[in-house]
């Protein structure tokens, strides 16, 4: 509180970069989470929140007459250009947000404050939805070849790993301490993906101290050992995820990549995936496009490729595809590293994961996957995403780029995940926002000392609760597709990839299609769920009429009733002939096979008796109508009522008691 | 449906009418092998035996060996071999799966690698090598080559010459239609019965071909365009041979003013009306007046007549566009682009550069030209409330486009596939684009222009951005692409309908046809679309998001409610604007005033270029903040990001462009599915109270979609054949790379396999 200079400023403008003759008048506020806007239009009201943890830039820009204007660019892509009266209200805006964009310690954070009105239990159960040791044993794990190693107990190993990771089985004690300290940060090899149908597994480490000619002993066993756990191949791959002349000059400060000659059948790989600081100004560039006002196709398009923002994207789901080919179709075990194997690894381990399994393509299982290759193996959040104030040199949208590579898969590939693009969009937004405390720090071993667990929510949790939302309708879970690999054209090429409009333009309103595809979708699935409810209801009903209408007609038989029941004498008639159409009656109704042409002739002797009373309804029978006159019955909140408040059914059912 | 190995008809087979051969061909058993499929008419020119088609550039395993014709249609390849790897999922009854049409030909390249000798075909011309390889490039990106290795190197270089002869001919009369229909007719009189076939019945009866008085009367109504009547000076063509014989003007111009004003039109080809919107504002299309003295005066008189049809009096926008759009040539030159970087150019080279090279091709600029004039005129018309005139120098190019554009976005009519027909032939067929010239068919090249095409691509990014407005998918438009180089409709074949009357009657005398009182031959139309394709491929057609008109609206992501669209389509048009009501334009403003007809002509200082923008993307946004009307405008967003590349069309024959087991074509499905399920709960809910006669219902409204629920497709497992390219498929289009290997042979040796036909030294 006490950075906040000045807590309200009035008659700012909200200035609309699409269209920037217009611009709404209204009230800033700054909390001490918050950036909030609020409209004065007396109508609308409409609100604008900004949490201080999105901010990314803010500038002040030079003053006219109009004001002072002030941009904020947010992490989540969001831009706002705002227009403050007072030069020196502006000012105070500006050193306040300064502070607050950045805070020092983590308990400054949002997720430290955020209560979500949950008891201790719900948060405890919340932190337990996604538990890794559940995902090894899905893996088949431990087996004959691998195992848990309490090595890194109390992170005496490795303090950017965690406590519980998975080894071959000879690797010995010896074997991983040894190997640790001939590998940056100590980051051994450890298990990152066992593909049980044939033991080939991927492997992540950090790159090797080799330098220009050392070797370790314990390092070439323990990449022995990854190749004897896989007893259908004879070789394993090592990925270098760096460009080689990356991966070359490491060498000059005694890092660098392993010696074919000094290992025992390794087939060793580079797949040149550039660096965070080409990434990050990558993105730059990119963000630089669609900030331009109207561009025109040639600048769109040279400004796409200048950004090299797809050509990354490309790179990192190459290596993917590589890894995943490798163990799915050669059998061959994979270690992959880059430099900390913190960044790079994690994205390609994750993307080949994500092609290998159809586990990681459900809701479920994509958090496992983010849990699994990013939290616990320690990607450094904090410093990527600029949480703390820190080095700006740290920050890179690594984890952007892999849900990028995740929704371009989702474009290539529609119904072979169960989630939707909402659910990669609100993941991004929440790595940034601090709300909850699932991508605080760089380590697990960081989190455990700040009791992350106790003190804050899981964002797992939240999303698992509201999964309603981010379902795919397109997902088909019997799909062949769904339950194998995901087989990319075999040599993707750039025209596959495409600009992500939904999440870098996602705060541009006019940029958006109208209706997405989804949309449409989860309409059409509503309509479908309520069309089987109301037939339901409507057999049901159907079901109590006939009921009445037999009881009745038995009495008939027996009075001789007036002619006007003739019909349902003739009715009786028709029974005696087909004795299935009443046992029709008592099984429930085929409700989706009407096409078998089974359907119940008693259904049809109430329409013969309805025709006459519902004239306009049998006119026009065709299927456009039909679904239009359906439509308009079902209420649009989903809750199905037994049809009363629609006219035309009462009416029917007027007339199903008048006959009767 | 598709057996793995369809029967192959016989030759008498075809005499009958479509409809009834396809049970005739199914019931009649194989009688001899390699016998080609031949419609009335066509006669095998030349032939070679022992013929391997490649299939993949780097191996031969999966080449298929059979016998290459060249009749007067086509080029067919015949084999017993099956498809391998992938096949095609719909099946054309004119042409099989490894038939080219003469008239999709675009160069014929032969190859003697011995000699290592190579030559492009032209007409009548000499081959001195006996070639060992023929690749056809196809107009629609398609690479086809067969090897000659085993056949008999005369009748090979017979075929190629043969080839090369009749893809190429040198008269309208010499392409295939005439020969076809011309024998329809003999058979029709032979049968003492004069009623030719093929004139268009089948499903196209409802597309109005508005060869007809009534057909335009009916147009007229159907938008309720007072103030407009159907005239009929041009009836056998008396006034000029590029406009219909009926077409609309304003009731106030009398046909004796028509006739004088028409002289000062280039082409005679004086303003007539395209379409009028709900509010009144009409849209017209006229050529340049060529009279430089007599331009302002009948301008005026004509734009004045205009002005009198509009209810409020409203003035005219003339829109000049050839000042404002790409001209043909330059259409021409950003297709050929995109041609090469489609087909010719190895991907390797071009991946990296990929958007700069797209970019570069210019297409997608054009593409997004067209759209955004459109949306200007749409603005014009719907809210400032003013007549819209489109000129162009001739009015036969540009001017189909940009008047189709805004009748797709204005009138969900048109949006329909009966309704986008009807469009096709009311702006394209009947007011005179060139076909013949723009499609090439004789191949005479330097009138070559993808208009139409264009066309089809700006109406793919509406449906793209806008899928539950059209009843038709983007099968449909890329078969109706295909359709274009298919000499066998009369719908595409000619410059203008008087050059059909024209040229059919001359063919007609010549073989002695009884015309009677028919003006000129009746072509097939591509309408009838039961002559390429049978009903369950033609379910292909159909937008699974379209299905009923109960489209739920949808805005910001959640789901409002279901809408009711009971009303008919004009009933959203007739609406009067919002904007308008608040008085934005007053009463007073829309009251011509008196010599100040024209917005053009009058010089607007108070109006600069930049708000009429301005008002556009005002306009714009007001619509962007209100709900979808999907029965009424749609607009499309004309940013970078959402101007894209229409891969189904361009990459479909690229195997490296196919995704197996993805792409859009399973989100089809499973919308199709989903769409089916409705379908089928909303018939099982309207049953019981339906009337007397709904137990066939099912079985007499199969469903509309190609997939549905329960249908054979629905099965898990059976999807393998789903790709990218679905329906079409690239395997046999001549491969750049082995569809078999995979990146690891890429990323290993590092070896490129290239079929590499550039080395050859070029023969004499």
């Amino acid at each position: 509180m006490e950075h906040i200079r000045t807590p309200k400023v009035e008659n700012v403008r909200l200035v609309d970069r699409i269209s920037s003759k217009k611009a709404a008048l209204g009230t800033l506020y700054l909390t001490a989470t918050h950036v909030i806007f609020v409209e004065t239009a007396p109508d609308a009201r409409k609100e604008t929140w900004i949490l201080h943890s999105q901010i990314a830039t803010i500038e002040k820009q030079a003053t006219t007459a109009t004001g002072c204007p002030l941009l904020i660019r947010c992490k989540n892509f969001q831009l706002l250009q705002l227009v403050i009266p007072q030069e020196r209200d502006c000012h105070d805006v500006y050193i306040s947000l300064i502070r607050l964009a950045r805070p020092v310690k983590y308990e400054e954070l949002y997720c430290f404050s955020f209560n979500p009105k949950l008891d201790r239990e719900e948060r405890e159960q919340g932190w337990m939805l996604i538990d890794l040791s559940e995902e090894y044993k899905r893996m088949g794990l431990p087996n004959n070849y691998w195992q848990l190693s309490d090595m890194n107990r109390e992170y005496r190993v490795c303090d950017s790993y965690p406590t519980e990771l998975y080894v071959p089985k000879s690797a010995t004690a010896h074997i991983i301490v040894g190997s640790s300290k001939f590998r940056s940060r100590r980051r051994f090899p450890a298990l990152s993906y066992y593909y049980k149908d044939n033991h080939a597994s991927i492997c992540r480490s950090s790159q090797p101290l080799s330098g220009f000619s050392a070797r370790c002993l314990e390092d070439e066993q323990m990449l022995q050992a990854i190749r004897k756990a896989n007893p259908g191949s004879d070789f394993i791959y090592v990925v270098d995820t760096r460009p080689k002349l990356n991966a070359m000059a490491n060498r000059a400060a005694g890092k660098g990549y392993e010696n074919e000659d000094n290992y025992s059948n390794i087939k060793f790989q580079f797949i040149g995936i550039e660096n965070i600081h080409v990434m990050r100004s990558s993105l730059q560039k990119m963000l630089e496009v669609c900030e331009l006002k109207s561009p025109s196709m040639s600048d769109f398009l040279w400004g796409l490729e200048n950004s090299g923002w797809l050509r990354h994207i490309k790179a990192i789901m190459d290596a993917g595809v590589f890894i995943a080919k490798a163990v799915s179709e050669e059998g061959a075990s994979v270690l992959v590293h880059c430099s900390d194997g913190w960044d790079r690894t994690a994205q390609v381990c994750s993307v080949a994961s994500l092609l290998l399994d159809p586990h990681y393509r459900t809701l479920k299982g994509f958090m496992v996957l983010i849990e699994k290759d990013w939290i616990s193996f320690g990607h450094k959040f904090t410093h990527r995403y600029g949480n703390l104030d820190g080095d700006p040199r740290e920050i890179s949208p690594v984890i952007d780029q892999f849900l990028e590579c995740v929704w371009q898969l989702m474009e290539q590939f529609p119904c072979a995940f169960e989630f939707n693009e909402r659910f990669l969009i609100h993941i991004q937004h929440h790595i940034y926002s601090c709300q909850f405390g699932n991508f605080l720090c760089n380590s697990q071993k960081e989190r455990q000392e700040l009791k992350i667990q106790e003190r804050t929510y899981s964002l797992w949790a939240y999303l698992w609760k509201n999964r309603a939302d981010y379902l795919n309708p397109l997902f088909r879970a019997d799909h062949s597709q769904t339950w194998g690999i995901l087989h990319l054209p075999t040599a993707p090429c750039n025209f596959m990839y495409k600009f992500w409009n939904g999440m870098y333009n996602r705060f541009e309103k006019g940029l958006q299609p109208r209706q997405s595809v989804t949309d449409y979708l989860m309409a059409v699935k509503e309509e479908t769920q309520q069309l089987e409810e109301e037939l339901e209801a409507l057999e049901e009903r159907l079901e109590k009429i006939q009921k009445v209408q037999l009881d009745r007609t038995e009495l008939r038989s027996k009075q001789s009733e007036p002619s006007k029941h003739s019909g349902f004498s003739t009715a009786d008639g028709s029974t005696a002939n087909t004795p299935q159409d009443y046992s029709g009656n008592v099984k429930s109704f085929p409700s989706r096979s009407p096409s078998q042409g089974d359907e119940d002739s008693a259904l049809i002797l109430t329409q013969d008796n309805l025709k006459s009373s519902d004239p306009d309804l049998s006119a026009n029978s065709d299927q456009e109508s039909g679904v239009e006159d359906l439509s308009c019955r079902s209420p649009s909140g989903g809750e199905c009522a037994p049809s009363e408040d629609s006219g035309k059914d009462r009416d029917s059912d007027e007339a199903v008691f008048l006959t009767a | 449906m598709f057996s793995l190995k369809p029967p192959r008809p016989t030759f008498r087979s075809y005499l009958l009418p479509p409809p009834q051969t396809d049970d005739k061909i199914n019931s009649e058993p194989k009688i001899k092998k390699l016998e080609p499929v031949l419609l009335p008419g066509e006669i095998v020119v030349n032939e070679v035996n022992f013929v391997r088609k490649c299939i993949a550039s780097d191996t031969s395993q999966y080449d298929l060996w059979g016998k290459l014709i060249c009749s007067n249609f086509k080029i067919s390849f015949i084999t017993d071999d099956p498809m391998p790897l992938q096949k095609f999922h719909y099946r054309n009854l004119l042409l099989g799966e490894h038939d080219v049409p003469l008239t999709c030909i675009e160069q014929i390249v032969t190859l003697n690698d011995h000699k290592r000798k190579q030559k492009v075909l032209g007409p009548n011309q000499k081959l001195k090598f006996n070639p060992t390889e023929l690749i056809i490039y196809c107009k629609d990106f398609r690479i086809v080559r067969f090897r000659f290795d085993e056949s008999g190197p005369e009748s090979a270089k017979k075929v190629c010459l043969a080839i090369a002869h009749y893809s190429q001919p040198t008269d309208l009369q010499l392409l295939f239609a005439f020969e076809y229909v011309g024998k329809k007719y003999h058979n029709s009189a032979s049968k003492a019965n004069g009623a030719p076939l093929g004139a268009g019945g089948g499903s196209s009866q409802k597309t109005p071909l508005f060869e007809t008085y009534s057909d335009w009367d009916r147009e007229v109504k159907r938008t309720s365009a007072s103030g407009w009547r159907v005239c009929s000076i041009n009836e056998g063509y008396m006034i000029s041979t590029c406009l219909p014989e009926y077409f609309v003007v304003p009731s106030s111009l009398a046909d004796q003013d028509l006739k004088v004003f028409s002289h000062s039109f280039v082409g005679r080809r004086m303003p007539f009306w395209c379409w009028s919107h709900s509010n009144g504002s009409a849209l017209v299309r006229t050529a340049l007046i060529r009279d430089v003295l007599q331009q302002r005066k009948i301008e005026q008189r004509v734009y004045n007549a205009i002005t009198k049809s509009h209810p409020q009096r409203s003035d005219v926008y003339k829109s000049d566009l050839d000042k404002t759009l790409p001209n043909i040539q330059d259409i021409q030159v950003a297709f050929v682009k995109l041609k090469q970087l489609c087909v010719n150019e190895p991907f390797e080279e071009t991946e990296e550069k990929w958007l700069s090279s797209l970019e570069n091709t210019r297409w997608l600029e054009y593409v997004r030209a067209f759209l955004k004039h459109a949306v200007e005129l749409v603005y014009v018309l719907e809210s400032k409330r003013l007549s819209v005139v489109l000129q162009e120098e001739e009015g036969r190019d540009l001017s189909c486009i940009v008047a189709s554009l805004v009748q797709v976005m204005l009138d969900p009519y048109f949006r329909t596939i009966t309704g986008f027909q009807s469009l096709i032939q009311k702006e394209w067929v009947m007011a005179g684009y060139p076909f013949l010239d723009r499609c090439n068919h004789l191949k005479r090249s330097e009138k070559e222009a993808p208009v139409f095409l264009l066309f089809l691509d700006t109406t793919w990014q509406l449906l793209e951005q806008c899928p539950a407005a059209f009843e038709f998918s983007e099968t449909y438009l890329a078969v109706l692409h295909d359709s274009t180089r298919v000499a066998l409709f009369g719908t595409f074949l000619f410059n203008s309908p008087h050059q059909r009357v024209q040229q059919s009657t001359e063919f007609a005398i010549s073989k002695n046809i009884q015309l009677g009182d028919e003006k000129g031959l009746k072509f097939p139309s591509v309408w009838d679309w039961s002559l390429q394709f049978t009903p369950k491929d033609r379910t292909l057609f159909h937008n699974p998001f379209y299905i009923g008109k109960s489209t739920p609206c949808v805005q910001n992501g959640s789901v409002k409610s279901f809408k009711r669209t009971k009303k008919s389509y004009s009933s959203t048009l007739r609406g009067m604007p919002a904007s308008l009501k608040n008085g934005i334009i007053s009463e007073q403003e829309l009251r011509p005033r008196r010599n100040s007809l024209i917005l053009q002509v009058k010089p607007a200082p108070l109006e600069p270029r930049d708000s009429q923008d301005w008002g556009v993307e005002q306009f714009f946004q007001e619509w962007a903040s209100r709900p979808a009307d999907l029965h009424g405008t749609i607009l499309p967003r004309l940013s970078g990001a959402h101007i894209k590349l229409w891969k189904l069309c361009y990459f479909r024959w690229v195997p490296e462009a196919q995704i197996q087991h993805g792409g859009f074509i399973t989100a089809f499905h499973k919308l199709s599915l989903l769409a089916d399920e409705v379908d089928v709960l909303s018939r099982a809910l309207r049953q019981p109270r339906g009337g007397p006669t709904p137990a066939p219902g099912p079985e007499l409204a199969p469903s509309r979609l190609y997939f549905h629920a329960g249908g054979p497709y629905d099965a898990s497992g059976t999807l393998d054949f789903l790709s990218s390219s679905f329906p079409f498929s690239p395997v046999g289009n001549l491969c750049r790379r082995s569809i078999s290997g995979t990146p690891l042979s890429k990323f290993l040796s590092g070896a490129k396999i290239w079929l590499s036909t550039e080395t050859l030294a070029n023969e004499d």
